[in-house]
C-alpha cells in the first residue's frame, strides 16, 4: 500500500521518532509499505517520521536498480572519519529541490534488521550521506534546515503556494 | 531522500568550478565520475579534459561575448558556456544538441534566471564562429605569466612547447623486462591488434598508436607492462643500477619509477620507497602487487630524514623532486589554472632542500639521480648549480645521451608532441673519502 508522504512545512515531519520496542509483523507490514512508496517516489531513502508513524524506522535503497534494499530500526550512529562533504540532496518531503548538504563522510551504523536481528554496517559515499539525511527525520530534522534561512524561506513560501493551489 | 542525477554537462561545469577554485582534475574528477551511469563517463572525461586545455581560449571568447561577467554565486553557469563552446569549437558534436542541453542544464542547476543569456551568447557563438584571439593567451590557450616565463627560458623553443601542450600525449607502455622482452610484447601487441611502434630512447618503452583501456593489453593484470612516459622511464638508464645495491625512491607515489627501478635490475638488495602522502601510497603498493614486486614503503617526508632513516646510506638514489609538472601539462591541463607563478620560488626552495637532505643519506661513491617534470630552469638546471655551490665536492656527472639537450648541470627533454614528455635529469656522485 502507498503512504502518504508529508510535505514541508508540515509540523508533524518535526516529531521525534520513539525506539521500536519489539519488531513484529505490524512492523514488516510498514515495512512494506513504506518500501513500496520510497520506490513509486521514486527515492533512495524514507523516514518512518515522514509518513507520519513516529518510530524509529528507515527503509533505503541507493542502487541504480532498486536491488538493495536496506532497513534500519533504531539506528545508532558512529562517526568514522570526521571530513565533510557537500553532495546535492533532495528529500520526498521537500519535493523538487536540490541543494548541497555537508555531511560525514564515513560512518558506522549500528540497527536491527527486519527480523530484529542487531547488525554493523560502514557506509560511505551516497550511503552514508543518505543514512544521516533519514535519521535527521527520525530527529524531526529536514535538509533544509541546513540552508541558509533566505534557501529556507524561499523553499517553504514556494511549497507552500503549491499546497494551497492543490487543496 | 530524493536523489537526481544532474545532466552531464551540469556536473562538467562543477568540475571546471572546482580546478577554478584549486582542486585538480584528479581530486575531483572521481567523484564527478560516480555520480553519472557508466555509459557517460567517457564522454565527462573527455570534456573536462578538453576545457582545461583549451580553457585559456574558450575564456577569452566567452569574456570578449558577456558584456559583463556573472554575478559570483552563477560563475558555474559560466563553466556550463565553456563546456558547450569546447564542443562548439572542439567536437563533431550537432550545435542544436548542444545549445538545447546547455540550456536545460542551466535550468537544472537552478538558475533559470540565466537561460536567456545562455541562449544568446552560444547562438552567436556559432553564428558568427571563433573569433580572432585577442591576446596570447587566448591565441595559445595558456596563463599568461607561463607564456612570458616560456619565451624568456626557451627564445626559440617556446611556442613548439605551447603548442605540444595543448596536444593530447601519446599513450606510452613500460614492458617488464622481468617478464617480456621488448620485441616478444610488440609482437603481443600485434597479435591483439594494438598497432604499437618501440620507443626511440627507453629500452622497455613501446608507444601505442592510439589509447586503449589497459584491459585490452596482453597480460596486463598479471604484470607484464606499465603505463608510463618515455622520459620518465630514462630515470633506470642513469642510476647504473647493479645487483646488491639498496636503493631509494624518495618521492614514489604512484611507483611507476619504483617498479621500473626494481624491473631494470634483478638483484637489488632493498628498495625503499617513500612518500609523505598517505592517500598516495596505497597506489605504490598496489602496483607493485601487480608486477609482482617487492619494495619497503614508507609514509614520510623524506627531507626529514630524522623522521624515517635507519642509518644505513643507500647506494642509488632516485629524487623525482614535486614540481610545477609544467612538462606534463598535455597530460594534466588542468596545471593551466592551478599553478600560480608564485609557487615556482617556493617550490625550488623545497627542490634544494629535498636535494640537501637526500645527499646525506647517500653512500661515499653512490649516485643520485635528479629529476623533475619541469621545463622551467629554475627548478632544474638552477637547483643543481644552487646545491653544487654549497656541496664542492659533489661530482656533477655528465650524462651522454641521444636524448634531450645539454643544459651543462643535466639533461632537458621538451614535451614532444610525437613522443615524450618534458623532463630533467642530472646525476651527481659522492666522492669517496
Amino acid at each position: 500500500m502507498i503512504l502518504e508522504i508529508l510535505e514541508y512545512p508540515d509540523p508533524r515531519l518535526r516529531t521525534i521518532a520513539k525506539p521500536v520496542d519489539e519488531v513484529t509483523d505490524d512492523t514488516r507490514k510498514l515495512i512494506d509499505d513504506m518500501f513500496e512508496t520510497m520506490y513509486d517516489a521514486p527515492g533512495i531513502g524514507l523516514a518512518a517520521t515522514q509518513v507520519n508513524v513516529h518510530k524509529q524506522i528507515i527503509v533505503m535503497d541507493v542502487s541504480d536498480d532498486n536491488s538493495e534494499p536496506r532497513v534500519f530500526i533504531n539506528p545508532k550512529i558512529d562517526v568514522l572519519d570526521g571530513e565533510l562533504e557537500a553532495m546535492q540532496e533532495g528529500c520526498l518531503s521537500v519535493p523538487g529541490f536540490y541543494e548541497d548538504v555537508k555531511r560525514i563522510e564515513h560512518c558506522r551504523i549500528t540497527a536491527k534488521d527486519r527480523n530484529g536481528e542487531d547488525f554493523v554496517l560502514e557506509a560511505t559515499g551516497l550511503l552514508a550521506v543518505c543514512i544521516q539525511h533519514e535519521m535527521d527525520h527520525l530527529n524531526g530534522k529536514l535538509f533544509v534546515d541546513y540552508l541558509s534561512s533566505l534557501k529556507r524561506t524561499r523553499i517553504r513560501k514556494k511549497l507552500e503556494k503549491l499546497h494551497k493551489q492543490s487543496a | 531522500m530524493a536523489y537526481q542525477p544532474l545532466p552531464f554537462r551540469a556536473v562538467a561545469a562543477n568540475v571546471l568550478l572546482a580546478v577554478e577554485n584549486g582542486q585538480s582534475l584528479s581530486q575531483c574528477l572521481p567523484v564527478a565520475l560516480s555520480q553519472l551511469p557508466p555509459e557517460q563517463r567517457p564522454q565527462l572525461q573527455a570534456i573536462c579534459y578538453g576545457s582545461c586545455r583549451w580553457f585559456h581560449r574558450l575564456d577569452g571568447e566567452l569574456n570578449q561575448r558577456l558584456k559583463k561577467p556573472l554575478r559570483k554565486p552563477d560563475r558555474v553557469v559560466h563553466h556550463l558556456m565553456l563546456v558547450a563552446l569546447f564542443q562548439l569549437r572542439f567536437s563533431e558534436q550537432a550545435t542544436y544538441a548542444i545549445l538545447n542541453e546547455t540550456v536545460e542544464a542551466c535550468r537544472e542547476l537552478d538558475k533559470p534566471h540565466l537561460t536567456g543569456l545562455v541562449n544568446g551568447v552560444l547562438r552567436a557563438a556559432e553564428r558568427e564562429g571563433a573569433p580572432e584571439p585577442e591576446d596570447d593567451s587566448s591565441r595559445f590557450s595558456h596563463p599568461m605569466w607561463m607564456i612570458e616565463k616560456l619565451k624568456h627560458n626557451w627564445p626559440d623553443d617556446w611556442q613548439a612547447i605551447l603548442g605540444a601542450n595543448n596536444t593530447q600525449a601519446p599513450m606510452t607502455l613500460r614492458v617488464n623486462a622481468l617478464r617480456f622482452s621488448r620485441d616478444e610484447y610488440l609482437n603481443l601487441l600485434a597479435e591483439a591488434g594494438i598497432g604499437a611502434l618501440a620507443t626511440r630512447f627507453a629500452p622497455y618503452g613501446i608507444q601505442l598508436e592510439r589509447p586503449v583501456p589497459v584491459d585490452r593489453l596482453p597480460w596486463f593484470d598479471d604484470g607484464a607492462a606499465s603505463v608510463q612516459d618515455e622520459a620518465a622511464q630514462l630515470c633506470t638508464t642513469l642510476l647504473d643500477l647493479q645487483p646488491g645495491q639498496r636503493v631509494l625512491d624518495a618521492c614514489a607515489a604512484p611507483g611507476g619509477k619504483t617498479c621500473a627501478i626494481l624491473e631494470a635490475c634483478a638483484g637489488l638488495t632493498e628498495v625503499v620507497a617513500i612518500d609523505e602522502s598517505a592517500e598516495r601510497l596505497p597506489r605504490v603498493q598496489e602496483n607493485l602487487d601487480r608486477l609482482d614486486l617487492i619494495a619497503t614503503l614508507t609514509e614520510a617526508d623524506a627531507a626529514n630524514t630524522g623522521q624515517w632513516w635507519d642509518g644505513q646510506a643507500f647506494d642509488r638514489i632516485l629524487l623525482d623532486v614535486p614540481c610545477s609538472a609544467t612538462g606534463v601539462i598535455r597530460r594534466h591541463p588542468d596545471i593551466k589554472l592551478l599553478r600560480r607563478e608564485s609557487d615556482i620560488v617556493p617550490l625550488a626552495g623545497i627542490q634544494l632542500g629535498l636535494l640537501q637532505a637526500m645527499w646525506s643519506v647517500l653512500k661515499p661513491g653512490g649516485r643520485l639521480v635528479y629529476a623533475t617534470c619541469s621545463v622551467f630552469p629554475q627548478e632544474n638546471h638552477r637547483i643543481i648549480q644552487r646545491f653544487l655551490k654549497q656541496q664542492e665536492q659533489a661530482q656533477l656527472i655528465q650524462i651522454e645521451a641521444a636524448w634531450g639537450r645539454n643544459m651543462d648541470t643535466g639533461r632537458q627533454l621538451l614535451p614532444d608532441p610525437d613522443s615524450h614528455d618534458g623532463f630533467f635529469y642530472a646525476v651527481l656522485e659522492k666522492p669517496e673519502p
